[in-house]
Formats: C-alpha cells, sequence, structure tokens
C-alpha cells in the first residue's frame, strides 16, 4: 500500500500544479485576427468610404424605378418594380450606422468634437437614406444590443431626430477638438468648414423631402442653403482608388466582360438625345457609351433588349466615363443638387432666384462633367432651356434634377414628390401585377428583418407611402 | 454453456496444455494460416475433440500433436476466428486456414483510447470493419469505405471528382448551427487527426476531407462509436461519435512483404435526359451566334442546309474516362522483443472532368518494443502528400448548360492559344485548362507511447501525438494575353496563393487499475488526463491585374490584397472509467470527464459529464430454448458537454479586406458578438439495445434505439442587424434525434467449400428541432439559385426536422381557400389553371422536401467457393429529397429530354380558381402558336423554370456500391512461386444506380463534407462509376 500512498501524493501535487497552471495555458482565447478596440480614424475611414458605397448601392436600386437604367432581360424584378430582398443593402446601412454610434460615443469620450460632428453628419445621411427608401426602421432600440428584436421607429420621428443630429453636428464642427481629422476622413480630408457645408446642405435636402406636408417651410430651406456649399469644389464624394475600383466603374466593366449591367433606360436617352426636348443635350456622350453604329439607343424599362446581342447594339454605361472611371468619385451630395434644391425652394417666393439657380444648377453639373464652354452656352441659350422666368416651370427643375443627379438615390425622393411626372415616362412594361398600374412609392423590408424581428416589422405594400410622400 | 466452454479452452491453451499426455500411436504435423493474408497464425489452440488434450501452434504457425489412433477429430480454435473441427482421418499432415470470424459474438472492438473489448462487455452499440471490408471498397477516401457498412452511419460522397470529399454523420444531426461541423472524430492509433475540408473560397473546386491522406492500405480495422455513451472518454471532441481507426502492425515472425496494385477507370454512371431535336438559336429560330444552345430550329432541318450541322453530343463529348492507379507495399515483422511496420503508397487519380487530378503519397513507419515484461513502448509516423488540379466544377457544368448543342466543345482553342466561343459563352474546357487551382499538402502524424506496469494489477500509459500539415494553394485566373480580338477568361486575371498551417497536439496519461475480488467479481479502473491544441493559421494574398501576360507571380500584379486568420484552442479533460464484470454476464461501466476548454468564458469554461452502461448477458443466466445461442440486453444514459470554436466571445473590430486605401486602414464592428456569459453544451443521450444470436450462430441481430437531445446550443442565432450584430452566438436552443438501427448476421449456407455470408444493416433516424428562441422564427442553413423565384432555401423552424427545403410551388386547389399558416406543399392537390391557361405559380415558401435520409443501409453477401470469392455491396437511402439545380438549367435552355414537347399543345391537369376543371388547349413553344396567340418565350421559361416544386425531387437511391470477384492462388500452387499469397481480384463500383432521380447521381451535393446545406445537388462534380483490376501478393 506503500506504492499507493506515494501515487496518490504525487497525482494530487499534479493535479494542484496542473490547476493553477492550466489557467494560463487555457488563457488563449482573445481574438488574434480582431482586436478589442478601433482607433476612431479607423472608424471615421471606413464610415466615409462605407457610406459612399451606400449612397450606390441605394443608387443602383433606385436608377430602375427612375428609368436611368433598364435590365437588359425582359421582366427583371428591378425593372417591373416587384419586392425585391434587399438585406444586403439594409445590412450595410445599420453597419455604418453602428459603427458611427461607436464613433460618435468615442468622440464623446475623448473631446473629438470634430469626429463627433463629421459622425453625426453621416449618422443623419444614413439614417436619412433609410428612412427614404423603407419609412418607419429600428434607431431608438439600436446599435448597442440593448435588444435582439429593436423596435421600428416612426418615419415621421426619425427625421425630426435626423434634423437635430444635423444641428448638433454643426454646433460640434464649429467649437475646438482634441484630435483633428486628416486623411481618415476619405470626404473632406479634414476640411471642417467643408462639413459645416455638407451638414447644411442636407438639412436643406431633408427639409425639401418634406415639402408635401403641412410643416414645410421653403424659407427654413434657403436658410439652410445659405451656409450650404457654395462651388463645385465642396461637393461631399468620395475619389475611388487604384486598388478599388468606382463601383459604377466596375459595372462597367463586368458588361463589357458579359456580365451585363448598367443598360441605359429609354426614357433618359430619349430625354437627352432631343426626342422628348428640343434640345440635345452635350452631356448625354459624356454619361453613356454609343452602340457600334455610333448611335444613343435605350432599353424600355421591363421590355428587355429583344433580340439585340449582349453588346454592341445598346447604350450602356462603359469605362472611363465621368461617373465610370476607375477612380471617379462617387457622389454623396454635389453644388448642383442645392441649386437644384434653392430653385425648387424659392419657386413661390422668389420665382427670379429660383429661375437663376435652375441655370445654375444646369451649368454647375455640366462644369463637373467637362462639358466645353460653347456646348454649354448653346444647351443653356436653347429655349426650351432657358425659357425666361415667366415661362419657367417646375417640371423644368424636376427634369434638370433629374439629369444632374444621374444614378443618385436622391432622385427617387425627387419622382415620388413629383408622382414620377417626367415627361413620357410611363410605368413599365409588364408592370408587377400588385401594383395596380401604379409606380412602387417604398421597398419591401427585406426577408432578413422578417425572418429575425418578425413582430416588429410593420406590415406595408410597396404602395404604401413613406410620411412626407402625401 | 458454449461461451463458458469456450473459455475454459482457451484457459487450457494457455496453462494446462504442457501437462504430458498418455502414449502416443499416431503424429499429426500441420501450418495454421490466416485466410486474409496467407501469414501464420501462432497461438492456435489444437484440440482433440471434446477433450481437453492438444497443443498451440508456434510462432511460424506450425503444431505436432500425438494422437492415440489418428481417427480423432482436431478443434482449432483462436480468439476471432471461426473453430474449425477437422476430421484427421490418418493424414499425417493436416494445414489449416483459419477464417475471420465475421459473427457479432466473438467481434472485438477497438473502443476508446484504443482499448479493445469483447463486443460482449459494451453497454452500448459499436461496430467495426476489418482491413479487408475496407480495401475491398476500392474507395481512395478512407470515409467513403464505410459507406453502408455501418448502422447509423451515413456517408455521403460530395461528388466524383479526385480527391473530393466525403461527409460522415453517425445518428443525425445534432447541432443548429448552420456552419457546424456534425462530423465525428476521427482516431489513428489513439490520436485524434483533423479531418476539416477546407473549400475553396471562390467556385467551388471540391477539395478534400484531410482523412483522405491516409492511405487505406495501411488500416487495420475501424470501428464506430456512435453514442455519447461510447465516447465519453474522448470528451467534448467526440460529440458526434468516433471513428477509432487501428493500423497495421508487425506482427512476431518472419518479415512480410506485400504489394498491392491496382488500377481502375471512372465514367459517369448516370445523365439527366437530354433532348436531341433542337439546336441553336431562340424562338424556334436557328442562329450560329446566340447565346441560346437549344430554343432553335429542329437540327434535322437546319442540317439541310447548314453544312455539318448536328447534336454534338458535347455532354459526354466533354468528359473523358477516369483513370486511377494504385500501388502500394508493405513491410513487416518482429521478434518477441520488437515489430515494426512500414508501407510506402502511392494514388494517382485522373478526373472524368478533362483537366482534373488529384495524387497522394503516403509513408509509414511504425514499431513496438517489449523493453520488458514490465515495460514497452511504441512509435508511429506517417508522412503524406497529397493534392491535385481541381477544376472549377459548378462552374464547367453551368457553361456546359450553355455551350451551343451544335457546336463542338473540344474545338475550344485557337492557333494563338485565346479561346473559341460561341454566342460569346466561355468554354467551359477552356476555362478548366487555364483557370487553375492546385493544392499540395504535405502532413506527418505521428504518436509515441509507453506503457510501464510495476505490478500486474497497475499499469500507467502515456501517448503523445502530433498531426501536423501545411496546405499550399494556387489559384490562376490568367488576364488577357494582349491579342486582338480574344476573349479572356478575365479582364484583369488574379493570383491567389494561400497558405494554411495546421497542428494538433495531444497528450494523454492515464493509470489502468485491475482488480480481481473473487472468481465473480472483477473491476478495472482508469483514470487519467488528457490535453488538446490546436493552432491554425492561413494566409491569403491575392494579386490582380497582371503587369506581363502570363508571368504568374504576386510581384508581377498590379493589386495586392492581403488576409490573415489565426486561431488557437486548447482543451484540458480529467477522466475516470470504472468497469465491473460480475461473472462475466453482467457489465457496468461508469464514466465521468471534466473538461475545461479555452473556447468558453473564464467561469463557465470547466464542465463535468457522466455516463452509465450497464450490459445483461441473459443467455447465461437464464434457461432458453436451445436455438437461442446468446443473447444480452443493454442499456446506458450519457451526457457530453460541448465547447464551441475559439475566439468568438464579445464584441470585436475588423479591418475589412480591402483596406489599406490611401494609406488608411478602416475599422468596423465585427458583425457577430459572443455571449460573455455563454455554458458549455449539453447532449444527453439514451440508448437500448439488444444482441441475439440463434441456431449456433448461424444468424445474429443486433437491435439498437437511441435518442439524444442537444440542449443549451451554442449557435449564432441570427439578430436584426439593426442591434448592431447580425448574429449573436449564445445559448439557444434543443434539437432532437431518436432511432432505429439493426444489423444482422447470418451464414445461410456453408457446406464443404461453399459458404454464403450475409450481413444487413438498416437505419431510421428522426431529428425534431425543438426550440430555437424567443423571437426568432428560423435559422437559414443556405440557399441555392434558381431562375425567376425558384430560388430554394433550407431553413431550421421549430417544431419541424432539420434538412427541410423551402421553395416556390405551383397553387394548389383548396375548396375553402388555401389555410392559414400552411407550411408544408401537397403535391396530390389539384393545381390551379390560371386564365391564360397556364398553372399558376405561389411564391410563398412552402416545404417542398427534406434533404435528411429518413430510411437508409446496406446488404453484403459474401460467397466463397475454394479459391474464388464473390462479395456484393448494396446500399440504399430513401424519404430524401434535393434540389436538382441543373434540372432548373436544364429546363430554362431547354436542354432537358421533356422541352423536347416545346411543339405540342396540351391542356393542363388542373382546376380554375373557382374549382371547374380546365379545358383551355395552350401551346408549350416560344413565339407565336398554331392558334394564332403569342407565347413569348414559351412554357419552360415562363412558368416550368420559376417553380421550385419542380426541382425538389425524390433523391432516393440503390446502388450496387461494390461487387468484387477474387481468386486466390491456392496453398499448393504457391508452393512452387516464392509468394506467400496471391489474389487477384476484379470489383465495380456503383455500376448499378436505380433512382427515380433525373439527372447525375444525386448523392452529390455542393457544400462539400463540411457543409450542412446537402439539399443542393447545385451543379457538383457528377459522380462516377468504376472498374478495378487488382493484384495483391505477399512475400
Amino acid at each position: 500500500m506503500k506504492l499507493i500512498n506515494i501515487f496518490k501524493i504525487s497525482l494530487g501535487v499534479a493535479i494542484i500544479s496542473m490547476a493553477t497552471s492550466c489557467e494560463t495555458y487555457l488563457d488563449v482565447n482573445e481574438n488574434p485576427n480582431n482586436p478589442q478596440d478601433a482607433p476612431i480614424s479607423g472608424l471615421m475611414t471606413n464610415a466615409t468610404y462605407e457610406t459612399s458605397l451606400n449612397v450606390y448601392r441605394i443608387g443602383s436600386i433606385t436608377s430602375n424605378y427612375v428609368q436611368y437604367l433598364a435590365s437588359p432581360n425582359p421582366g427583371t424584378s428591378s425593372d417591373i418594380m416587384e419586392p425585391i430582398n434587399y438585406s444586403g443593402t439594409w445590412f450595410s446601412l445599420y453597419d455604418v450606422m453602428t459603427d458611427l454610434t461607436d464613433l460618435i460615443r468615442k468622440a464623446e469620450e475623448s473631446g473629438a468634437n470634430h469626429h463627433l460632428g463629421a459622425g453625426k453628419v453621416l449618422m443623419a445621411l444614413n439614417l436619412g437614406m433609410t428612412v427614404d427608401i423603407w419609412g418607419s426602421v429600428p434607431y431608438s432600440e439600436g446599435f448597442n444590443f440593448t435588444s435582439v428584436t429593436p423596435v421600428y421607429d416612426n418615419d415621421q420621428q426619425l427625421y425630426t431626430e435626423i434634423l437635430s443630429l444635423l444641428d448638433q453636428a454643426i454646433a460640434n464642427l464649429s467649437g475646438p477638438t482634441s484630435i483633428s481629422i486628416g486623411g481618415d476622413d476619405f470626404i473632406f480630408n479634414g476640411n471642417v468648414s467643408k462639413w459645416i457645408k455638407f451638414a447644411n446642405m442636407l438639412k436643406a435636402r431633408n427639409l425639401l423631402h418634406t415639402s408635401g406636408s403641412a410643416s414645410y417651410n421653403p424659407n427654413e430651406v434657403l436658410t439652410a442653403l445659405s451656409n450650404g456649399f457654395t462651388a463645385n469644389a465642396d461637393d461631399a464624394k468620395v475619389d475611388f482608388f487604384e486598388q478599388r475600383f468606382n463601383p459604377w466603374a466596375q459595372i462597367a466593366i463586368n458588361n463589357q466582360n458579359l456580365l451585363l449591367g448598367g443598360w441605359i433606360s429609354t426614357q433618359f436617352i430619349e430625354a437627352l438625345d432631343g426626342t422628348s426636348y428640343p434640345a440635345s443635350d452635350p452631356r448625354l456622350p459624356l454619361m453613356v457609351g454609343r452602340t457600334n453604329a455610333g448611335q444613343f439607343v435605350g432599353v424600355e424599362n421591363g421590355a428587355g433588349r429583344g433580340n439585340a446581342p449582349e453588346s454592341g447594339a445598346r447604350s450602356t454605361l462603359i469605362p472611363g466615363q465621368f461617373y465610370t472611371s476607375t477612380q471617379s468619385p462617387v457622389l454623396i451630395a454635389t453644388f448642383a443638387e442645392q441649386k437644384f434644391i434653392e430653385a425648387e425652394a424659392a419657386f413661390a417666393s422668389d420665382k427670379g432666384r429660383a429661375y437663376q439657380a435652375y441655370l445654375d444648377g444646369i451649368s454647375a453639373h455640366m462644369q463637373m462633367l467637362g462639358v466645353s464652354s460653347v456646348a454649354q452656352q448653346a444647351y443653356l441659350q436653347d429655349p426650351s432651356v432657358s425659357m425666361g422666368e415667366a415661362n419657367f416651370t417646375i417640371d423644368a427643375v424636376f427634369k434638370e434634377k433629374w439629369v444632374a443627379l444621374f444614378l443618385h438615390p436622391e432622385t427617387w425622393n425627387d419622382a415620388r414628390r413629383f408622382d414620377y411626372g417626367y415627361k413620357d415616362m410611363t410605368t413599365p412594361q409588364n408592370l408587377n401585377p400588385a401594383l395596380n398600374g401604379q409606380f412602387i412609392r417604398r421597398l419591401a423590408y427585406p426577408d432578413s428583418e422578417v425572418s429575425r424581428n418578425g413582430k416588429n416589422v410593420p406590415e406595408v405594400t410597396l404602395l404604401d407611402r413613406i410620411w412626407w410622400d402625401q | 454453456m458454449k461461451r463458458r466452454f469456450t473459455n475454459l479452452v482457451l484457459f487450457f491453451t494457455l496453462f494446462v496444455l504442457a501437462i504430458p499426455v498418455n502414449a502416443q500411436q499416431f503424429t499429426v504435423k500441420g501450418k495454421v494460416t490466416t485466410q486474409e493474408d496467407g501469414g501464420p497464425l501462432p497461438g492456435v489452440s489444437v484440440l482433440i475433440r471434446n477433450t481437453t488434450t492438444g497443443t498451440v501452434s508456434d510462432i511460424d504457425g506450425n503444431f505436432s500433436l500425438n494422437l492415440p489412433t489418428g481417427n480423432e477429430t482436431l478443434s482449432f480454435s483462436f480468439i476471432g476466428f471461426e473453430t474449425q473441427n477437422i476430421a484427421v482421418g490418418n493424414r499425417s499432415t493436416i494445414n489449416v486456414v483459419m477464417r475471420q470470424d465475421i459473427s457479432q459474438l466473438s467481434e472485438v472492438v477497438v473502443t476508446a483510447f484504443g482499448i479493445e473489448q469483447d463486443k460482449k462487455a459494451l453497454g452500448y452499440a459499436a461496430q467495426s470493419i476489418g482491413a479487408e471490408a475496407i480495401s475491398r471498397t476500392k474507395q481512395a477516401n478512407l470515409v467513403n469505405s464505410l459507406q453502408g457498412q455501418v448502422a447509423g452511419v451515413q456517408v455521403t460522397n460530395s461528388g466524383g471528382a479526385p480527391g473530393q470529399s466525403a461527409r460522415i454523420i453517425i445518428r443525425g444531426i445534432n447541432s443548429l448551427d448552420p456552419s457546424a461541423d456534425n462530423q465525428p472524430l476521427f482516431v489513428v492509433d489513439g490520436v485524434p487527426v483533423d479531418n476539416s475540408t477546407i473549400e475553396s473560397s471562390g467556385t467551388p473546386r471540391g477539395l478534400t476531407n484531410r482523412v483522405a491522406d491516409i492511405n487505406p492500405n495501411d488500416i487495420e480495422s475501424m470501428s464506430v462509436l456512435k453514442g455519447a455513451a461510447a465516447t465519453a472518454l474522448y470528451g467534448v471532441r467526440a460529440a458526434n461519435g468516433a471513428v477509432i481507426i487501428t493500423t497495421k502492425k508487425g506482427k512476431e515472425g518472419q518479415v512480410r512483404v506485400d504489394f498491392a496494385s491496382s488500377v481502375g477507370f471512372d465514367e459517369i454512371n448516370q445523365y439527366p435526359g437530354f433532348q436531341n431535336k433542337y439546336g441553336q438559336g431562340f424562338s424556334g429560330v436557328y442562329d450560329p451566334n446566340s447565346f441560346w444552345p437549344a430554343w432553335g430550329a429542329p437540327i434535322s432541318e437546319v442540317a439541310q442546309t447548314v453544312d455539318g450541322h448536328r447534336y454534338q453530343d458535347n455532354w459526354r463529348g466533354a468528359m473523358q474516362t477516369g483513370v486511377q492507379i494504385d500501388n502500394s507495399v508493405s513491410i513487416s515483422g518482429g521478434s518477441e522483443k520488437a515489430t515494426f511496420y512500414g508501407s510506402f503508397g502511392r494514388l494517382d487519380q485522373e478526373g472524368v472532368i478533362p483537366f482534373s487530378d488529384w495524387d497522394r503519397t503516403t509513408a509509414k513507419l511504425s514499431g513496438q518494443i517489449k523493453v520488458s515484461e514490465k515495460f514497452n513502448f511504441a512509435g508511429s509516423i506517417n508522412f503524406s502528400n497529397s493534392g491535385g488540379k481541381r477544376v472549377p466544377h459548378d462552374r464547367f457544368m453551368e457553361r456546359l448548360v450553355y455551350w451551343s448543342e451544335t457546336t463542338d466543345i473540344n474545338d475550344y482553342i485557337k492557333p494563338d492559344g485565346t479561346m473559341v466561343s460561341v454566342g460569346s459563352n466561355t468554354n467551359p474546357l477552356y476555362d478548366a485548362r487555364f483557370a487553375t487551382y492546385e493544392d499540395d499538402v504535405n502532413r506527418v502524424i505521428g504518436n509515441i507511447s509507453f506503457n510501464y506496469s510495476p505490478a500486474d494489477w497497475v499499469t500507467f500509459s502515456y501517448r503523445l501525438g502530433n498531426d501536423f500539415y501545411s496546405d499550399s494553394r494556387t489559384e490562376i485566373t490568367p488576364g488577357p494575353k494582349g491579342i486582338d480580338g480574344e476573349q479572356a477568361l478575365s479582364a484583369t486575371g488574379f493570383l491567389e496563393e494561400t497558405r494554411i498551417n495546421s497542428r494538433d497536439l495531444t497528450s494523454n496519461f492515464y493509470v489502468t487499475l485491475k482488480k480481481q475480488f473473487n472468481d465473480d467479481w472483477n473491476t478495472t479502473l482508469r483514470f487519467g488526463n488528457d490535453v488538446f491544441e490546436r493552432k491554425f493559421d492561413r494566409l491569403t494574398s491575392r494579386g490582380e491585374n497582371f503587369v506581363i501576360p502570363e508571368f504568374y507571380n504576386l510581384s508581377n500584379t498590379s493589386q495586392i490584397f492581403a488576409n490573415q486568420g489565426k486561431s488557437i484552442r486548447r482543451l484540458v479533460g480529467f477522466y475516470g472509467d470504472l468497469m465491473v464484470d460480475y461473472k462475466n454476464l453482467l457489465f457496468l461501466n461508469i464514466t465521468g470527464r471534466n473538461d475545461i476548454s479555452s473556447t468558453l468564458p473564464k467561469d463557465n469554461n470547466s464542465f463535468f459529464y457522466p455516463s452509465v452502461n450497464l450490459g445483461y448477458v441473459f443467455s447465461e443466466s437464464v434457461s432458453l430454448p436451445s436455438w437461442i445461442t446468446f443473447g444480452k440486453l443493454r442499456a446506458s444514459w450519457a451526457q457530453v458537454g460541448k465547447d464551441t470554436n475559439p475566439h468568438i466571445l464579445g464584441a470585436t473590430y475588423s479591418s475589412p479586406n480591402v483596406f489599406p486605401l490611401n494609406g488608411q486602414v478602416g475599422f468596423t464592428r465585427f458583425s457577430r458578438f459572443g455571449d460573455p456569459m455563454l455554458r458549455p453544451e449539453q447532449t444527453t443521450s439514451l440508448e437500448f439495445g439488444t444482441q441475439l444470436a440463434f441456431f449456433d450462430n448461424k444468424i445474429g441481430l443486433d437491435v439498437t434505439y437511441y435518442k439524444s437531445n442537444a440542449k443549451d446550443q451554442i449557435i449564432p442565432v441570427p439578430v436584426s442587424d439593426a442591434t448592431g450584430f447580425s448574429s449573436y452566438v449564445t445559448n439557444a436552443g434543443e434539437i432532437q434525434n431518436d432511432g432505429i438501427e439493426i444489423v444482422l448476421n447470418a451464414t445461410p449456407i456453408k457446406r464443404g467449400d461453399f459458404r454464403w455470408d450475409v450481413t444487413a444493416n438498416l437505419s431510421m433516424n428522426n431529428n425534431e428541432i425543438k426550440s430555437i428562441r424567443e423571437g426568432i422564427d428560423e435559422i437559414v442553413l443556405g440557399s441555392q439559385f434558381g431562375y425567376v423565384g425558384s430560388t430554394v432555401t433550407m431553413k431550421l423552424v421549430e417544431g419541424q426536422a432539420y434538412g427541410n427545403i423551402y421553395g416556390s410551388s405551383y397553387q394548389r386547389y383548396y375548396a375553402n381557400g388555401t389555410p392559414e399558416g400552411l407550411q408544408v406543399l401537397d403535391r396530390n392537390r389539384p393545381q390551379i389553371i390560371g386564365a391564360n391557361g397556364f398553372p399558376l405559380r405561389n411564391a410563398n415558401q412552402l416545404i417542398l422536401g427534406n434533404a435528411v435520409p429518413k430510411w437508409f443501409g446496406g446488404l453484403r453477401n459474401q460467397f466463397s467457393y475454394k479459391s474464388f470469392d464473390l462479395s456484393m455491396l448494396i446500399d440504399f437511402r430513401t424519404n430524401v429529397e434535393q434540389y436538382n439545380q441543373f434540372d432548373n438549367f436544364l429546363s430554362a435552355f431547354g436542354i432537358a429530354k421533356y422541352t423536347e414537347n416545346r411543339e405540342e399543345s396540351i391542356v393542363f391537369d388542373g382546376v380554375l380558381a373557382d374549382g371547374s376543371a380546365n379545358n383551355q388547349e395552350v401551346w408549350l413553344g416560344q413565339g407565336v402558336g398554331p392558334d394564332g396567340r403569342n407565347y413569348g418565350a414559351g412554357f419552360y421559361r415562363n412558368t416550368y423554370r420559376g417553380v421550385s416544386e419542380n426541382f425538389v425531387q425524390d433523391a432516393s437511391f440503390i446502388k450496387l456500391r461494390n461487387i468484387t470477384l477474387a481468386y486466390n492462388l491456392s496453398p499448393d500452387l504457391l508452393e512452387k512461386t516464392p509468394f506467400r499469397t496471391a489474389r487477384f481480384s476484379v470489383a465495380a463500383n456503383n455500376i448499378i444506380l436505380y433512382t427515380p432521380w433525373d439527372g447525375f447521381d444525386p448523392e452529390s451535393f455542393s457544400a462539400g463534407a463540411g457543409g450542412n446545406a446537402i439539399g443542393f445537388t447545385g451543379l457538383g462534380f457528377p459522380g462516377v462509376q468504376s472498374v478495378f483490376f487488382t493484384l495483391n501478393l505477399g512475400l
């Protein structure tokens, strides 16, 4: 039995020493791939980059609805306004808003007021885009894992939040800061005065959305604009990279490789080539490609390309143009758009100012595209464009804004406010029968929300309008 | 009584036979060899029947015995072999070939830690297969050799590519985590080894599960431990069961050399039905530049005006005969003190899709040294190199769909090296040849172990094991060559280099204490400590845009992206195992294990779980009818805890791959959040069974019922993205499996030189998802594309079974309207036909089928007559549906055989919305029909391809998995040769496939062995049938 005793003792010692060394031996679970914390500048970099992509992502959804683009295939869901599951876009928007929540918290903790302000501007922008396409969405219970099934906040209340965020942002950006923004900011490269202008411009854009509501006051829009952009140089945009191509450029490249996409709608071609309007627009050849025969030929939304081959017979986005060069910017908000906001807001109170803003908006966009001054003058002097203050209509503002905001998601907001009243715009071929011959008014909530947060997701149809679209 | 007799016999062979016996008149001599390899069998007891007089065979298998008369009958017996009774008949030489006993009764099963136990003593079901049953299947992948052979074990080959992974599931899926690996632990000679399958990141390439690195020729046996009771000692890592592999060892005696050489040929075993009437074009109009391969005019019509226009049969034309050549040589032997085994193996395999191949080189050396009666040690090292060219099979098969039916697919390359394309479609052969993906795996599995017994009641055992591999992968897609007018595979081209390093270390120390209290009570107690560590590192660099065409080096690319993933997991376990044996008729086994895992939160990372099992051999204590030879009842209850993957706790940030951009690195909050209070999972299982033998062991029957509940599952619960995360890893949900396993053995005929053995197994499994988490309705396992809304999804939904496939269907008529909350499609109800005369589509996602077979099993028949033996293995599965994505494509492109009726007019069977019968005649073709109506793209494109129901099809099958005819050179012929054994065999695999499935072999699926979305066959590598010629020689 002696042996047993020695054995017991040694086993006991072994177990005790093992238990203590065990703890350190097993303490290896800290994630070696992902850090526990992220620097404020890293969050800023990703948030500015992804925000520009969110503008692209929503633009790629809405461009078929506003008939910039059309599918080469007949009856494609995006053309004919069927409910489509945009879980990916929803994720991207909430992903950025989550990062912005962290950025705002960290900036507050460290007194980085400029990051704080920029974070709030971006939050307002992303939240605004989300509300504009889906209406009521989660926000107050969002981002911090307070609830596994966050409630949906009323879309009108969220608009109050958006405007409040922008006001706070302007205040934060106007004060001192402990850390300066710099190259981590892909939009303005740390230029705080541009951030302040951008915040004001966004305020004007969101106030304008409410034009159909009782609370709308055009003077508020004009006040905000007075502190907004002053030139194209102020545009909020992200220039793309040698390593990462502009997403529209990628679509054009893919289309060239027969992964079809970026085909131009007949509506757009005919609005610019002199068919729908008397003036032939010099911007058209700078925005879209020609057929092999040197023509501009579109595809009718919902109808498909018919017997046309995969390439050469229709106009598409082609690599190397203003919107589609590998390092082209993705435009978030432009001076040109601001001029059209001014034109619309001033239209009732000061038609002269409105008319001038309308013309300035066109020139701003033409300068952006690099239209020669001769061609600019020729177009601007065409009587159908410069019709004079007396004949100037709000339709002209919407039409030119539609052209100047090519591929931009803001156009769908305009289109809904304008009741898709663009000249010659009709519902697509093979329209989703559930729409009863009407245009789409919102997106369906994504499947990911329905399956994960079903009890909170509002019951809506594609014809239910969001709060400002009345 | 018979068992007791056998034991007595054994006892006497060991101790009593030295007693000299009476005066002898007659001497008989001979040699005992094994049927398996012709080697000598030492230690065989040779007794004069019904006496205790006899001897044992020596180290060379020789024996010599003096007999009183020469007319006695001798009884040859040895554990694990059939007892043979041979009348001497005054012969002076009797050579005996001992045959392995395949009846379950005397089966020795290797259980946890390589402990060999008599199956009789086990309180749980276990089944094992031996070297012959493994090698006979001719499977290059060891996992595949279990197909159809073991009850409760479902093995699915993920496709016919050389080296492609096979998936093994024991007793159903036990996890709600879509990414969980539900496969068992593989243990080689006591060392757990890695069996992961790391799929390619881009298009599927059919990669290998790591157990395929092992040369099947080196394997002595495989035991399958199914339930938690059987695997309790292995702890968390064997929560899905364990496959215990024992490799061949050297045996005492002369040195033996064995050669095995085999050549095999593969062909695709089943094709879908193709139409060969219509060619390239659309709307019934021929167009040589059309994108559409088969919606054109009838080929015979066009052929009258277009020279050489004919159906090319590209589906068969694009494929080739696969060839596999497998050679191995082993050398083994040893003395009383030491034994060794060494082997080399080389397998070369070329697939049926051109440019696909895989090879494996293995080298193994193992040895055991008995230093003294008290101390022995052993070691083993196994090196392997494997890898091959992995063709993008999904893309290949998809592009075959697009390829013009009337253009020769083998004419794919121009003299300048650029691609020949039709209708701007990529030629799949060109793509397979130049868009390459190669892997190269070097792996070393080794172990060293010792046993020290200072006294006969105590043994200290220690084993250190190592499994290290590096996997080096290179993917190349060429960019343009810069030749005018070329259609390049990619506008930029890219090169991706992946380096994976994985190392497993295991250490296992245990003490065995044995005590025999008296004749009736025997106890064994084991306790010990087990440590495991896995370090994994994966580094990927991708370069895009080649500066110089066709020069493939990262420094020749203008954009470079890099990415790294590391992990480390450690486990420490303490365990105890008490076995009590009362009178050799009641067996009790109690185990307990405590695991501590690095992957769980510190406060919850230590967890204990017990098991108990009981076996009762009632035939030893109850008097039974004489035709019942043996009877045993067994029951077990066991719990097993389970940890999780490393590095998942809490919230983290990640840097997306796109950075750095402009010298900046962005960060985003990682979308997965791991519950900081995570607890271990707990599975409780219950098992009852019986083992019976009848008619003098001619028939054996083993029946098992099991039920297991996995609770507190650690799963990534998908949560609203608005929470700040997309998935929340937490304890949630419960999944239940219960089922029955039946194994039947019989020897219906055993007469003279003829013998017929049958082994059958049958398994049934029920699965139910008992709960997920409040507020979460479903977990999506995966989805697979189908045209215009026919995409199908596999979802886990509370109250439903694992494996359900959801998708769109035809609308069905219910007199009182479709019931609220309808979940399952009722295919028997009449379809609703729309006003346009075509069936209406229901976009609501209904359950269209289930991809987990309810019943499966196998049947082996084995015949032997003199030097010949014939064996057949049939396996089947039923009550299983899968999504036939191929069929979806074939219908959309007018290639499926059934689309040949496109010029017919029919009345669809069904009712109108008001319930009245449909009688509207419609045309199935494209464009304007004979009735003057414009049918647009036609029925198959407008309606048929968009309804998932059409493509979720019965995937049951019966397969003749293997048939082998072998000739063994008889001993008298062998004496004239230098060989100890010689065997020649012809085998065929999968030559008969009986299935209602219209397509390639339904066994293939897209996800690969590691994935759980088994309901999607995708456009996978088609299954094959094979013929093998094999020669085995022994020196």
